[in-house]
């Protein structure tokens, strides 16, 4: 009777360990995957002087990724005077008639002296590139 | 004994987990899926609504910030990552930013740098900065900067503008003079009818333009006036020169295109402003809630108002639904809420869809203008997807709606959020 009993012990102990290493099976572990992305760089702390100047040394330009193409070299030229271009990049796609009152209110209400025919490239450029429509990955 | 050690033994495997792991022993078992690959963000969104919480920019080193989400670099206009709402306070290094012009200050020399009070005064003064530490009271306010256009990628039809998701807004605790005592040390001159507030910052646009001078105004006969700060600290530390450096306009409970940055100039005017900041730009339409249609302004219907206080909002901060909830798991949700109208008197969540609503805990409060956080315990009772809704009140009786906003600013977004769970099976 009592050998018995410890036979059934045993047997559960036994089970009870293939259970325990049958569930240990039930996770995954050890991927790592090489990617693409990019990193940020940890910066120093900046060497400080006693003056009165509070300083904060240059702001990084981020240059957009952009479309080449016919009016390109113009957009470059003139909406960069005011602005960086990555305000064209982070819109979402506009209608062609959206992006003309764009480049419109930037002459008109801002006062960006852009040459008639320069405009017009543009104008074009924006509505080749930027629309719904037209809008590839940039 | 061995009765019990049996039970024990048998109760700890379980009887049905007992089947199952011995099917998998001998089945080979698998996991369903195999790990996922990290994805990123697209670079645009459009012409639908941007559905994340952030906009979509990469996140940039900038001088004295956190890495913080890029909308633009020259001039600078950065967006506060998701998750540093966790607070009632939001961290200087991780507050937002938005200029407007490109000539914006790279230093600033103290020893030469006053604020100049002048126009319609009795007495113009030149205050240095230790003039406003030491002769002036030093009063402190909580109080949200939230930008106008603070989740214009909402807005359907898109508008032109800065893409921001819901990140150009912060809580600080600012501290500094009143606009009150500095006015009434200058003397007001009696005819006098708003006061205009300018700021280090220009445009290379040509004089007259708004692309060359960023100027705002307040009526005299404002109240908020009386509420209006001289900010030379916040959350007890100097601005960070992107943030306005070395001191800023603070108004508790407006928009923050009144809050000038490096505020260099105090003008009181004997007339109304008519400069492009105030007649032209940040106009919202004199409607309930400030919406319109693309139609009604098309045919030139749409009377304007300069844009003024801020709608009640509020946000599901955390978790964020990145990843998955285990059914019948009680999760704390998390948020924040503001109005600048008032004290936030409620807030509201709902599981499913805005249908039903359950009323949240509200954290300490700070004051009628800041964030004020909440929390509730949520435990979804069974596997599926939950469209979880939070919603605001505030002292006014204002409640956020469930409608959209539009006008052709891309102001005032406030309509109640909602945050997709996804809860899994777990037994």
């Amino acid at each position: 009777m009592r050998i018995r009993k410890r036979v059934v012990v045993l047997i559960l102990l036994a089970l009870s360990t293939l259970a325990t290493a049958a569930l240990y099976a039930d996770f995954q572990s050890g991927y790592y995957s090489p990617t693409g992305a990019a990193s940020l760089a940890q910066e120093a702390p900046p060497k400080l002087s006693l003056d009165g100047t509070y300083e904060v040394g240059v702001y990084p330009i981020y240059p957009p990724i952009f479309p080449s193409g016919d009016g390109a070299q113009e957009v470059k030229a003139y909406c960069n005077t005011c602005h960086s271009a990555r305000y064209i990049t982070t819109q979402p796609p506009l209608p062609a008639a959206v992006w003309e009152a764009e480049v419109n209110k930037m002459a008109n209400t801002y006062g960006a002296s852009i040459p008639d025919d320069a405009k017009q490239k543009i104008i074009q450029y924006l509505q080749t590139h930027f629309t719904p429509e037209t809008r590839k990955k940039y | 004994m061995t009765t019990i050690s049996r039970r024990m033994l048998l109760s700890s495997i379980g009887a049905g987990g007992a089947g199952l792991v011995l099917a998998n022993w001998l089945g080979g078992h698998e996991l369903a899926q195999q790990p996922r690959a990290s994805r990123n963000v697209p670079s645009f969104t459009g012409p639908g609504a941007n559905s994340f919480w952030n906009s979509v920019g990469p996140v940039v080193n900038e001088p004295q910030k956190a890495p913080l989400i890029l909308l633009t670099d020259r001039p600078v206009q950065l967006e506060t990552p998701r998750h540093y709402f966790s607070s009632t306070f939001t961290p200087t290094e991780a507050f937002y930013v938005r200029w407007h012009l490109d000539g914006i200050p790279n230093a600033v020399d103290l020893k030469e740098w006053r604020l100049r009070v002048e126009g319609s005064v009795q007495k113009p003064l030149t205050l240095s900065l230790p003039d406003l530490l030491t002769k002036f009271r030093s009063v402190s306010v909580a109080a949200v900067n939230q930008c106008s256009g603070n989740s214009r990628s909402r807005l359907q039809p898109r508008v032109a503008g800065g893409q921001w998701g819901n990140g150009a807004m912060g809580n600080a605790l600012w501290t500094g003079v009143k606009l009150r005592d500095i006015l009434n040390a200058a003397g007001v001159k009696s005819g006098s009818v708003e006061v205009q507030f300018q700021g280090l910052d220009t445009g290379k646009g040509p004089e007259g333009f708004g692309s060359n001078k960023f100027m705002k105004s307040l009526g005299l006969d404002n109240p908020v006036l009386d509420e209006c700060i001289v900010a030379y600290s916040m959350n007890g530390e100097q601005l960070p020169m992107l943030n306005g450096f070395p001191v800023r306009l603070v108004v508790p409970g407006f928009f923050a295109t009144y809050w000038m940055k490096s505020l260099t100039w105090i003008r009181v005017l004997d007339k109304s402003d008519d400069n492009f900041w105030m007649k032209t730009a940040y106009r919202i339409p004199d409607t309930p809630r400030g919406t319109t249609t693309p139609e009604d302004v098309q045919t030139g219907k749409v009377k304007t108002v300069p844009i003024n206080r801020m709608p009640v909002r509020s946000f599901l901060i955390s978790p964020d639904g990145s990843t998955k909830i285990p059914a019948e798991f009680p999760v704390t949700l998390r948020g924040i809420a503001f109005s600048g109208a008032g004290r936030v008197t409620k807030v509201e969540v709902s599981e499913d869809g805005a249908r039903s609503w359950r009323v949240a805990k509200l954290g300490e409060d700070f004051g009628a203008y800041s964030f004020r956080t909440w929390e509730m315990l949520w435990t979804p009772s069974r596997p599926g997807t939950y469209q979880v809704a939070v919603r605001a009140s505030d002292e006014k009786g204002n409640t956020q709606p469930d409608e959209p906003v539009w006008n052709p600013g891309g102001y005032l977004w406030n309509r109640s959020e909602r945050q997709e769970f996804v809860v899994g099976s777990a037994a």
